[in-house]
């Protein structure tokens, strides 16, 4: 039981990412594929985060004179996960413009009908 | 059938990445870099938010390699949109409540100041240029939600773009040629820790990125309301 | 000797400047990409002998090594920015003519953005860095493989997108382990410490990285994405994916695998996937009637074949893959810059529609048959000491395993010739079915395939000419600590 409170977060992170993958490989709605895509985004990036976490630290931010060093979490992944963000973001805008294209087109949203991939 | 094979990926992954993660245990100091950035930031940087300092100083490239991820997506959705045929117009749109409009043009002015000052602050309070950025979008958002036909300027939304983006690649050329001699080192004086007018390029360089992202994502929201109506 | 970094900031600039100068004139903007790959490959070319001797590292921000993010232009990153370079100028040029409907300004913007993309992750010395730009140049080629508005574009770059961001994913968590067990994002100080962690762990992480790496990459059985978006993106843009695109994934994989990771353990693997990607590309493209697929799926096959000359670990084998390297691209994107204006004048992708073109447009047959016997490794050019280089590297080898691979390479060889003869018999030999009158492709797309032409006739012939800077490269890929110590002192 410690062993999950310890790692609630690991857990977490990547039951988020197992549902993003588990939409992306069984859907053919294209907004739920993106929307899919969003949630397994999410998943990796609070992963990312949480492997920077140090106990009982606080924000790296010194706002007051007196707080000393030692009790921050590591910045690094949080800026990381700044341009992750940023990142993930940007495909979904694309997929999404694709997406509205590919309505205007076929004027079905279900991938099925896109037939060309074949060995 | 698909679904048998994504749960199994699924379990080989989850296995993987579960022996992977026994060796970074949850909690435990582990690297040697994020102790001295949070020990030499102010030193090195000037700015007292740590995170900061890493975004913009010591690993400022990887930001300006963002700051082009989202240039390249808001061109891309612009080329696939623009080849798609424009708008079909937004006729059939239903002009918006009495509190909609109203609260457009109380909280528009707020919202944008309240964007401002995040990406001008970002070396002080969590936030930054991105942040401030997205901020500033969504008031356009909410102009475009309350009064259906406005539409921003797109040239002059794509010149602060590509402006605001240039004053990024000139700080950091200036960099190059001035001070340290090394691209996007610092060259302006840090200033007293905890002011405004502190951490030399930061605000400079924060401030770009809030006004580009702003104008980016008010364009790619505007692009994607002219098609959907 | 200026800072490499330049290479990066000149043109992401000029990128930043192309829609300010479309707004002035729309024709302007398409001279912009030109500037900047010409900018780029005169830098790097100037580099280069200083690269050749002692790697140049450039720590950005001023900071030292493992605080700051180091660019590490060595032999390697200098010549594959400068093939990146002299690719994109041709193809702008090409650019200049082919694209003249649609947002054309966007275009040259993204197409600007995608050479900054590719030289960035040749550059870097950074793991996240080579995400960050890594991403830059995969999205831009959604983007752009999407430009030709209809639907067969629309769909390819739907699933080139879904694709290639599921392997960014996995990608940037494969880089979160990393960080968890090493504690720091600098390549060279990876490589330091890897022996100071358990194995399995970072085993997945590598395993992650080289998945996410190898959509781009096109290695078996990621590349389902590459036959629809190669064969759908207008025909300046398939060149720029087949020529440089793929080659950089490529690079960013054999990267991680031997300076990062040392991994001795992943090579047999990746010498029999880089086969089995061989054998599968030959094969699908004999059986493709559309010229772009079958073009498409016959870089997935090279890919194969550089994959397994690299995955060798010999200071040959590796020379003899980089120089398939550089021989693929530029017959590859010479064969695309062909293809796309006949296929313009014939108005169909089928091979079928090609017959005559022989007499209709003789230069760009020309430039066309060039291409396919250098791919198939004729002699005078460049395709043949590539080759035999790297079979000659194989055969090297104690094993008969090999032995029977390299066999089983040569008969892939002879399908190549076959499907590429097959065309060129349509384009010479077959009467076409309207008489029309020569019309050649314009002047400045011309231009572009003869310096192709003139590159691989050349290099051909003295292949020296490269060959010692390849070897270097090949040195600098698999002295792990060489790199450390140039990078960290």
């Amino acid at each position: 039981m410690s062993f999950l409170h310890d790692y609630v977060y690991y857990i977490g992170a990547f039951g988020l990412v197992a549902v993003g993958l588990l939409i992306l490989l069984v859907k053919r709605n294209l907004i739920k594929l993106i929307i899919g895509l969003s949630i397994l985004d999410t998943g990796v990036n609070m992963l990312l985060i949480s492997v920077g976490y140090i106990t009982g630290g606080t924000a790296p931010i010194f706002s007051r004179p007196g707080l000393s060093e030692g009790g921050m979490v590591d910045p690094v992944p949080q800026a990381l996960v700044l341009t992750a963000i940023v990142i993930g973001v940007a495909i979904l805008a694309l997929a999404l413009g694709l997406a509205v294209r590919f309505y205007k087109n076929c004027g079905t949203l279900d991938l099925r009908t896109a037939k060309e991939l074949k060995w | 059938m698909r679904l048998a094979v994504g749960l199994i990926l699924l379990a080989v992954i989850g296995v993987g990445i579960a022996v992977s993660l026994g060796g970074i245990p949850f909690g435990a100091p582990k690297t040697v870099i994020g102790d001295h950035y949070v020990d030499s930031a102010r030193d090195d940087t000037g700015a007292t938010n740590v995170v900061t300092s890493v975004v913009v100083g010591y690993r400022a490239f990887d930001t300006l390699g963002e700051v082009t991820v989202l240039f390249v997506a808001a061109l891309g959705l612009g080329a696939v949109l623009a080849a798609a045929g424009g708008g079909g117009g937004r006729s059939g749109v239903e002009p918006a409540s009495l509190i909609l409009r109203v609260g457009n043009a109380f909280l528009f002015p707020l919202i944008l100041l309240f964007g401002a000052y995040i990406f001008s602050h970002g070396h002080l309070t969590p936030g930054g240029g991105f942040q401030g950025g997205a901020i500033i979008a969504s008031a356009f958002l909410l102009v475009y939600l309350s009064s259906p036909g406005k539409r921003i300027s797109a040239t002059r939304a794509r010149a602060t773009e590509s402006l605001s983006g240039l004053v990024f690649v000139v700080v950091g050329l200036l960099g190059l040629t001035l001070g340290a001699h090394n691209f996007l080192a610092n060259f302006l004086p840090k200033g007293v820790p905890n002011t405004l007018f502190s951490a030399g390029i930061i605000p400079v360089v924060y401030c770009a990125i809030g006004l580009k992202v702003g104008s980016e994502l008010a364009g790619v929201v505007d692009g994607l309301m002219e098609e959907t109506g | 000797m200026v800072s490499p970094v330049v290479l990066l900031a000149v043109p992401l600039g000029l990128a930043l400047c192309v829609p300010l100068v479309g707004m002035a004139s729309r024709k302007a903007a398409g001279f912009v990409p030109v500037a900047a790959s010409l900018f780029n490959l005169v830098v790097s070319v100037g580099l280069l002998p200083d690269a050749l001797e002692e790697p140049i590292v450039a720590n950005l921000g001023g900071f030292a090594p493992p605080f700051a993010i180091t660019l590490f232009a060595g032999p390697v990153g200098v010549l594959l920015s400068a093939l990146v370079a002299l690719a994109g100028l041709a193809v702008s040029l090409y650019a200049l003519s082919y694209i003249s409907e649609g947002p054309t300004i966007r275009y040259h913007t993204l197409y600007t953005l995608l050479l900054v993309g590719a030289t960035g992750v040749v550059l870097t010395g950074d793991v996240f860095n080579l995400f960050v730009f890594f991403e830059i140049l995969c999205i831009s080629s959604y983007a752009l493989v999407a430009y030709v508005g209809d639907r067969a574009g629309t769909e390819a770059s739907i699933k080139y997108l879904i694709q290639g961001a599921l392997g960014s994913a996995l990608l940037l968590i494969g880089i979160g382990l990393l960080y968890g067990l090493f504690g720091t994002l600098n390549m060279a100080d990876i490589a330091a410490r890897m022996g100071s962690v358990d194995p399995g762990p970072v085993f997945v992480a590598m395993v992650l990285i080289i998945t996410g790496l190898g959509v781009e990459a096109a290695i078996f059985p990621l590349n389902a994405w590459l036959p629809d978006a190669h064969s759908s993106a207008p025909s300046s843009i398939s060149a720029m994916l087949s020529g440089i695109a793929i080659e950089v994934g490529l690079y960013a994989v054999v990267r991680m695998v031997f300076t990062v990771f040392g991994a001795s353990s992943m090579l047999m693997f990746l010498v029999f996937m880089g086969f089995l990607t061989l054998l599968v590309g030959e094969l699908c493209a004999f059986a493709q009637s559309n010229i772009k697929r079958m073009l498409a799926y016959s870089s997935i096959g090279q890919m194969g074949l550089i994959v397994f000359a690299l995955a060798l670990a010999t200071v040959h084998s590796v020379t003899g893959g980089l120089f398939q390297l550089v021989s693929h691209t530029l017959s590859k994107a010479l064969l695309f810059l062909a293809v796309g204006y006949m296929v313009y004048r014939s108005g169909s992708m089928e091979i079928s529609s090609l017959e005559g073109m022989g007499r209709r447009m003789p230069l760009t047959s020309f430039a066309f048959t060039v291409g396919a016997f250098s791919l198939v490794g004729l002699p005078p050019f460049i395709g043949f000491p590539s080759k035999f280089l790297i079979v000659r590297s194989a055969l090297a080898e104690q094993g008969v395993l090999l032995q029977v691979l390299v066999g089983l390479l040569l008969a892939a060889t002879v399908v190549e010739g076959a499907y590429f003869l097959r065309v060129i018999q349509t384009v010479y030999f077959k009467k076409g079915r309207q008489q029309e009158a020569r019309r050649e492709a314009p002047a400045v797309a011309l231009f572009s395939m003869f310096v192709f032409v003139v590159l691989i006739v050349v290099i051909g012939v003295y292949p020296n000419l490269i060959s010692n800077a390849l070897e270097s490269g090949a040195s600098e890929l698999l002295e792990r600590a060489d790199y450390v110590r140039s990078v960290l002192g």
